[in-house]
């Protein structure tokens, strides 16, 4: 009794989850058995149940099993899964967090199972953003860029109409003023407020994906890159290493100073989350991503809206960059899922993907079929990604840099001193990259 | 032979048991000690250098880290002094005659019995700065509007509020079966040597009740020093770090950051302080009394 006792309390203790894929017994029609693949994404993202069902039609032998996690603890969960001894076959990650899983040796490089022709297909920004010491981690799932929808019926009373081309784009006091403009309310009492709240992220102020862009627009990539113009554009050293005089500089703080202004000055946005403001009538503008078009297409709203591009202040810039499908390096069966990320990263269901969901693809030769691509609203996007996209900072260390960033926006948008809080920052993540 | 048969029963009984508690607390808790002594990673924590004690020296370094001990310590002093007054004073109200005890009672202890994630989700909605309940009721009676938890002055407060609506209800009902377990004649004599209520309380009730109270002292204040849902789901830690509770700071640090060994320094020194502070807070606040 004892010793059955002790088996299955050892036998509890060492059971792994049910994470790497497995093989069923043979059959007919699959002589070596159906392989699972295990695969981690975040909620609500892709690979769709329509990929995964198209894919594993065209693959008799193999089925793939999901595990989802709310999109704010993926990172964690890769974390965590990477150290362990049966991590996921396939994850889709963020893919500006590609050096830092390539570095710790989390991701399996790619490169030997691409086709011919396929990196030279990939968009730049995303094969840039996917490679870490010359090989290739990912093909890429989509592009993104961020662009400010409004409500066209709420300004067009007001005599405001937004440009719809990039070389016409608002500048940021521009935008300021129609946001202005067009709140109802003010103090205590605002009904419809300029600018919707963020929904990246936690749904609170400083995602740096958007959030970052209010510093860096202040900086010009064209200007001497000894100036703190030119560090303010780029937000980290070009090695990647050095964030001391790159993230705090003159005009970040000039950047983050009129960021906290449009919640403490302006106070055109609200400090805290509100689900759904511009689809509700809460907000005149916000800024979001192509695909958040899909959604108001779908939601059949019962108002006219428009997209804009991003303002800017010096330079025009948007982040690039989005989730996609990587390989760990850890799974027991890397040729099935790196074919299962390159197809669907790739080819028909790439395509249909990126249609339905109104996002911009990753590969050229998908773009190339994708004539909406070419018609607003989603050439704003499109153009924007050629013409304004770069990286988020790029670093091996960019998880980090992203959550003291991340941080410190938030507490800049909350009233925290512009100049001391990105001093901190700065100072906090110094060493952490330098690690 | 009885004698191994009753070993085996309780090998059968408490071996289970005794192997999880090994197994999921010490062990984790030795591991803890070992990655103290290194920097490493978690994304890759094979990788590792031996530091010695140079995390532990990083952490006091660190005003960060100095920030997050101060700020759950004054979480704990915070929550303690308004959840003991106030649970006792619930309590005495229950242990009396007067109406709508049980409606009082199923009300001050539903808040016990929820979620800590759905209680903290609650009260983000609560506080919310442009349309939550709290500054509707504020601007009822004519009151400016509050920030809460976007504020550097007012996060911690409304987080201790938070505990105090939530953990009120746990220690009543500790104070409550004190307060029943006080012999009735002893207060029945001081009332006949002419005690008023006041003097009763004050020289009756609240001596014998000591040992309840270091109980109750001890658990809320463990309780206070292990909060994570409220960094987590309300705050994130800020503004600021002024609500960077030390076991958010652990997560952040381990998960987020990839400094599992600081994290590790951090956890331990954690570990002794909170040691420290239970036996101190049961040494100074040990019963005089026995009944």
């Amino acid at each position: 009794m004892i010793r059955l006792a002790a088996a299955a309390l050892l036998a509890t203790a060492v059971a792994a989850p049910a994470w790497a894929g497995q093989r069923s017994a043979p059959t007919a029609d699959c002589p070596q058995g159906v392989l699972t693949l295990s695969l981690l994404k975040p909620q609500n993202n892709p690979p769709t149940p329509v990929m995964i069902a198209a894919w594993e039609a065209a693959n008799k032998c193999m089925k793939v099993e999901l595990n989802e996690v709310p999109f704010g603890q993926l990172a964690d969960k890769i974390s965590v899964l990477a150290a362990s001894g049966s991590p996921p076959d396939i994850v889709m990650f963020d893919g500006p967090n590609t050096q830092t899983y390539a570095a710790a040796g989390v991701l399996l490089p790619l490169d030997k199972y691409f086709p011919p022709g396929l990196k030279d297909d990939m968009v730049a920004a995303t094969l840039t953003e996917h490679t870490y010491e010359g090989k290739v981690y990912s093909p890429g799932t989509q592009q993104a860029s961020l662009a400010l929808f409004y409500n066209a019926d709420m300004l067009a009373p007001l005599g405001i109409t937004p440009p719809r081309d990039l070389d016409h784009a608002w500048t940021w006091p521009e935008a300021v003023a129609a946001m202005q403009k067009c709140q109802k309310g003010e103090g205590d009492n605002v009904s419809v407020w300029g600018l919707a709240p963020s929904r990246f992220g936690n749904a609170t102020p400083g995602f740096v994906y958007r959030d970052m862009l209010f510093l860096r627009t202040f900086g010009d990539p064209k200007a001497p890159p000894e100036s703190s113009l030119y560090k303010t554009y780029w937000g980290i050293s070009p090695d990647g290493k050095t964030a001391q005089g790159w993230l705090n500089t003159p005009e970040a703080v000039e950047g983050a100073k009129f960021f906290s202004d449009l919640f403490n000055t302006y106070k055109i946005t609200p400090k805290a989350g509100i689900p759904n403001a511009f689809q509700d009538g809460k907000a005149c503008f916000t800024i979001d991503v192509s695909y958040f078009v899909a959604g108001l297409v779908a939601a059949n709203l019962p108002f006219k809206w428009g997209v804009t591009p991003l303002p800017y202040a010096k330079a025009p810039i948007v982040h690039t960059g989005s989730i996609t499908l990587g390989v760990m390096a850890k799974s027991k069966n890397p040729d099935e899922a790196a074919k299962f990320v390159i197809d669907v990263s790739t080819g028909k269901i790439a395509e249909d993907y990126n249609r339905a969901a109104r996002a911009l693809p990753a590969m050229k030769s998908i773009s190339a079929k994708m004539e909406e691509l070419q018609v607003y609203p989603l050439n704003i996007f499109n153009e924007e990604v050629a013409r304004w996209g770069h990286p988020r900072p790029p670093s091996s260390h960019f998880a980090q840099y992203d959550k003291v960033v991340t941080d410190a926006l938030r507490d800049i948008a909350y009233g925290a001193d512009p100049k001391t809080r990105l001093d901190a920052a700065a100072r906090t993540v110094q060493p952490l990259l330098a690690r | 032979m009885r004698r191994l048969q009753h070993w085996g029963a309780v090998a059968i009984f408490v071996g289970p048991f005794l192997g999880m508690l090994l197994l999921f607390q010490y062990v984790p808790v030795l591991r803890m000690l070992w990655d103290s002594l290194w920097d490493f990673a978690l994304l890759n924590p094979d990788k590792r250098s031996f530091v010695g004690l140079q995390n532990y020296i990083d952490m006091f370094d660190d005003p960060d880290r100095r920030q997050a001990f101060l700020v759950t310590f004054g979480f704990a002093v915070g929550v303690v002094c308004t959840v003991i007054p106030v649970s006792f004073l619930v309590a005495v109200y229950l242990n009396g005659q007067l109406p709508a005890r049980a409606i009082v009672r199923t009300v001050v202890f539903l808040p016990v019995v929820t979620s800590a994630v759905v209680i903290a989700t609650m009260w983000v909605f609560l506080f919310d700065p442009t349309n939550g309940l709290v500054n509707s009721a504020f601007a009822l009676v004519g009151l400016p509007r509050m920030a809460f938890l976007t504020s550097k002055m007012q996060a911690l407060p409304s987080i201790i509020f938070m505990m105090l609506w939530q953990q009120t209800g746990f220690a009543t009902v500790l104070f409550l079966s004190g307060l029943q377990g006080i012999p009735g004649d002893l207060e029945d004599a001081a009332r006949v040597d002419g005690c008023s209520a006041w003097q009763r309380l004050r020289h009756v009730v609240i001596p014998l009740l000591s040992r309840t109270t270091v109980f109750v002292v001890v658990i809320m204040t463990v309780f206070s020093l292990q909060a994570f849902a409220p960094a987590l789901i309300m705050t994130g830690g800020g503004p600021e770090g002024t609500t960077n509770f030390i076991a958010f700071d652990i997560y952040e640090l381990a998960f987020s950051l990839q400094q599992p060994g600081l994290a590790s320094a951090e956890s331990t020194v954690f570990m002794l302080l909170v040691l420290g502070i239970s036996l101190a807070q049961m040494r100074l606040l040990r019963t005089r009394w026995n009944y």
